[in-house]
């Protein structure tokens, strides 16, 4: 008797309690419906900061017809999230976009071209011309991801090792790994090189690729990322960890956090990066121990880097095509891009007018990686580069680096999955 | 007389020094987990590892209860863990009985197929969950996690309470059958009674899953409505900011409900029952 | 028949209503080639995927990968959980405080238990590598999720501890449900501890083993939180076990039909295993007769 009261006790005890909880949670009634709602998904470096939330405020004061509600994706698990609900018709109207997953949507019909808004906005024509090109498919064809936030890849390095060893910040491939080899030093846990071979690290290893002369698609679209010269890029870049051992030994599955960790640890001289990290970095290791060059070339006449782009979409299912673009739109106007990527999360601007500003054009890493703009390579919109970048890349590059399959092979791959 | 204080020590030694080990191996990434939660960010990355911050510091719990809606997932984990556990512990326990001790034809095939349910990953499972959740109305709602964490919390319950029910001797429900009792008293008194440490288990089972369920709570929610831990948590892994001091703080304080939630079901149900429990 | 569909029939409206429809959509799926935003495209393909199947040479490591990992992490979960249960079931003071602690491993979530490992296992600035070569046994660091012969192994140590907790709690219940007199009868018959551990309780633990290790198999056949954020499968193939190889094939190839039936793959697999464990479980008598 005694020992169910016991169980029952706690069992009604659990019942109320969830009713309450749910009682207490119950959605408040809705206002009454006078402006168009959009929504809008997007991921966050850091969902702390409030800029984003007072960016959406700002929006909806100045626009009384429309009301925008916005959800927070993380952004490993953005594409899948979006996929799923997509595919269930109860998608956002707008979202945050990746250039990787451009191709793979267009052919999918899920994204709305958007030639004609974009005709008629004024601020088109404050967009880095070249830029454009990330949010389409060919030149000539429809806009479909609105440029916002972009980056390029350069090259951080120790500047205080570099003293030290006598050597000269590297412009060719040859400087770089002969500077590579001097810092490296396995006895003491310290390499040259940062390689990422881990989730991610396909952009930086396509940075190394394009500034060696390979390309991924031809001017036709044809796919020769597998190539002989490509081939040839690539068996340098594998040899930096096999031969040469300028990389840690965990450079095949170190993801941006291993990456970075042992760069501001000092365990790496160098590290190819972005924008993205460089606060975290001059933190870390003071800004004058730290060095920002362009990604070294092997033909220093011709210098090349890779952009990736954080663009803004509206989804070919939205009923709210209009609203929703006057919403990205206005993220891509002056003071909100500048609000953005005068932030901690902030990224290289698009508009010509905001990265002239003096927060962007005098500090040192804004302006190498806006240098890198004019020759910057981004990820061809073939549908397959989303899973390249999620996966093809990743488990073939570590297939090379450990030795089970050649470079050859390893792009043959690549290119499979590029043309998907 | 010098034997006693050594064979005292002995037994002292025989289970305080398995107790350390096996605690330290489960404690340990834990207990580094919070020393990393207490690292300012400048002594994160540092070639040499560092056992002990130089400068401790708990800004991280701060800024996590400050400046996040951390408080505001916990309270929807709890809501969803605590209904999960409700709804799949009344459903579970009537059909371990129904397993357990009523005969009837097509047990073995049922309980089989209970299983069956959960050999899908289900992380492929959730585009049609999400339909399902969408005609019924329920996404971005609390009801839509604990539908969906029941489907996997029951069948598992199940099939646990099945084996605890059935570990009891059936004697004793025959004598109380003879004593006058009905089906439902036998169960009450004598069934209930006697697998309460199973039922403590099953409940902490549904509850930590429930808590810690990471792929529906992501895909079924959308806000602060309903968003839990997990899912809150993971959003503090930005693309190229990790708030570690976030992380690791919201780590430690995540488990704690957990352990708290445990001292107590084990204190009500475990402690001392079974003993006197069968004797009388 | 009236009491047990009463008793069941809530289970089963859950079952048969929430999932019946998705594990349904999965077969139905295997034999269709789905276009996901337009699923008027979508067209019914028979065996092909199947077919695939054979031409796939990333299954056969898949399955490996998953053999190992299923039985590894169960193995050593088990292990170390019954110990766990043994010590957790003495009496000493603060008792209730340890059990409770005992929990945090499975408490804590996996996308932190995931982070921290991944950090305490890092080639570089590791706790593990730290304490290793300070105690002498390393020589130098290891970057033990980079080595295809150690990225498995590393990440089912993580799991295990994550899951101990589980069979502790689960064998402790069973500890606690075996009547004291039968230890006190064993005591005064004079039989030592290991004999008393052997012949008594491992006997009445019999039933809760078998169930906990077969409902921990299906768990961990499918759970790839951990391996996701720590290895991402690599490197190469070297941990890619097969619901990660098709949740890769469904959400990031976007071939949602191949991807179902590389999971009905192992479906089948489990099942079998499932079916010839229950015969096992029947021949020891008593838990479903």
């Amino acid at each position: 008797m005694l020992r169910f009261c016991r169980i029952g006790r706690l069992g009604a005890c659990l019942g109320v309690l969830a009713v309450l909880l749910i009682a207490g949670s119950a959605p408040e009634p809705l206002h009454a419906q006078a402006p168009t709602l959009v929504r809008y998904w997007l991921w966050l470096d850091d969902p702390t900061e409030p800029m984003f939330d007072q960016l959406v405020k700002e929006f909806n004061a100045t626009h009384p017809t429309i009301k925008v509600e916005y959800q927070l994706v993380p952004l490993s698990e953005y594409h899948d999230k979006l996929v799923t609900a997509l595919a269930a018709g109860a998608g956002p109207d707008a979202g945050r976009f990746k250039d990787w997953w451009l191709g793979e949507f267009v052919k999918l019909n899920g994204l709305e071209p958007m030639a004609n808004s974009v005709a008629k906005w004024p601020g088109r024509g404050d967009v880095i011309e070249n830029l454009w090109n990330t949010g389409k498919i060919t030149a000539a064809g429809p806009v479909y991801m609105l440029p916002h936030q972009f980056i390029t890849f350069y090259l951080y390095y120790r500047r205080d090792w570099f003293a030290q060893a006598g050597l000269k910040p590297p412009a060719t491939f040859e400087d770089f790994l002969a500077a590579a080899r001097k810092l490296t030093d396995p006895a003491k846990n310290q390499y040259g090189f940062g390689l990422r071979g881990g989730a991610g690290g396909q952009d930086q290893w396509l940075a190394f690729m394009v500034a060696g002369g390979a390309r991924m698609v031809d001017t036709q679209g044809k796919v020769i990322i597998n190539s002989p010269e490509a081939v040839k890029v690539n068996q340098w870049y594998i040899e930096l960890f096999r031969a040469h051992k300028v990389a840690p030994p965990s450079a095949p599955t170190d993801a941006y956090a291993q990456v970075l960790g042992a760069f501001q640890s000092g365990n790496t001289a160098m590290m190819a990066h972005h924008v993205g990290s460089s606060v975290l970095v001059t933190q870390k290791l003071g800004a004058a121990n730290v060095g920002v060059l362009p990604i070294p070339a092997a033909d220093p006449a011709k210098p090349a880097t890779m952009a990736t782009m954080s663009g803004n979409v509206v989804f070919a299912a939205s009923k709210q095509k209009e609203a929703a673009f006057t919403f990205i739109s206005w993220l891509s106007e002056n003071a909100p891009m500048d609000k953005w990527s005068g932030s901690r999360q902030g990224q290289l601007p698009v508009l010509k007018s905001v990265s002239r500003l003096p927060r962007y054009s005098e500090n040192v890493f804004f302006k190498v990686s806006l240098d890198g703009a004019n020759y910057a390579i981004a990820w061809p919109p073939l549908p397959g580069v989303g899973y390249v970048s999620a996966q093809a890349w990743q488990a073939n590059m570590q297939r090379a680096l450990l030795g089970q399959i050649g470079s050859k092979d390893m792009l043959d791959e690549i290119a499979k999955a590029l043309q998907r | 007389m010098t034997r006693r204080p050594v064979r005292r020590a002995w037994a002292a030694l025989k289970l305080w020094v398995p107790l350390g080990a096996w605690l330290t191996f489960v404690l340990a990434p834990y207990a580094w987990m919070f020393i990393t939660s207490i690292k300012p960010p400048n002594e994160l990355y540092t070639k040499a590892v560092r056992y002990w911050p130089g400068q401790p510091t708990f800004e991280g719990y701060r800024l996590l209860l400050e400046t996040t809606p951390f408080l505001t997932y916990m309270r929807n984990s709890g809501i969803v863990a605590v209904s999960t556990c409700a709804v799949a512990l009344v459903v579970a326990t009537a059909a371990a009985y129904c397993f357990s001790r009523i005969p009837f034809r097509g047990k073995g095939v049922m309980l089989f197929g209970f299983l069956v349910t959960q050999l899908f990953p289900s992380v492929l499972l959730v585009l049609p969950l999400f339909l399902i959740m969408r005609s019924l109305g329920i996404l971005n709602t609390p009801p839509a996690l604990i539908l969906a964490h029941s489907t996997f919390a029951v069948p598992f319950s199940t099939w646990m309470l099945t084996g605890f029910f059935n570990a009891i001797p059936r004697e004793l429900d025959e004598a109380a059958t003879i004593d006058g009792c009905t089906r439902l008293q036998t169960f009450r008194y004598v069934l209930l009674p006697l697998s309460a440490p199973g039922v403590a288990a099953a409940l902490t089972y549904i509850f930590i899953y429930s808590w810690n369920e990471f792929i529906y709570a992501l895909t079924f929610t959308a806000d602060l409505r309903a968003r839990t831990l997990p899912v809150g948590l993971q959003t503090f892994m930005g693309e190229f900011i990790i708030r570690w001091d976030l992380l690791t703080a919201g780590g430690v304080i995540t488990a704690l409900p957990i352990v708290f939630f445990f001292m107590l079901v084990q204190r009500q149900l475990i402690a001392g029952l079974t003993a006197g429990a069968v004797k009388g | 028949m009236a009491l047990p569909l009463f008793l069941l029939s809530p289970a089963l409206a859950l079952l048969v209503g929430i999932v019946a429809y998705p594990i349904g959509r999965a077969v139905w799926l295997s034999f269709h080639r789905l276009e996901i935003l337009q699923p008027d495209l979508t067209r019914f393909v028979g065996l092909e995927h199947y077919q695939a199947l054979l031409q796939d040479p990333v299954i056969r490591i898949a399955l490996q990968n998953s053999v190992v990992w299923v039985v590894g992490v169960v193995v050593f979960q088990f292990l170390g959980g019954l110990v766990g249960a043994i010590i957790l079931n003495r009496r000493f003071p603060g008792r209730a405080v340890v059990r409770g602690l005992a929990l945090i491993p499975w408490a804590t979530p996996s996308v932190l238990v995931a982070l921290m490992w991944t950090w305490m296992l890092d080639g570089n600035y590791g706790l593990l590598n730290d304490l290793l070569v300070k105690a002498g046994i390393l020589s130098r660091f290891q970057p033990w999720l980079a080595q295809p012969w150690s990225a498995l192994p590393a990440v089912i140590l993580a799991d295990v501890w994550q899951g101990i907790p589980f069979f502790a709690v689960m064998l402790l219940a069973a500890l606690q449900a075996i009547p004291e007199d039968l230890f006190e009868a064993a005591k005064i018959d004079g039989a030592s501890a290991w004999r008393v551990f052997c012949h008594v309780t491992l006997p009445l633990l019999l039933p809760t083993i078998l169930i906990t290790t077969m409902l921990r198999m299906i768990w961990t056949a499918n759970y790839m939180d951990l391996i996701m954020i720590m290895t991402g499968g690599g490197p190469g193939y070297s941990s890619l076990t097969v619901p990660l190889h098709a949740y890769y094939t469904a959400y990031k190839r976007l071939d949602f039909g191949y991807g179902a039936t590389i999971a009905i793959v192992q479906v089948v697999i489990l099942a079998a295993a499932i079916v010839l464990y229950l015969r096992q479980l029947r021949a020891n008598e008593g838990m479903v007769q």
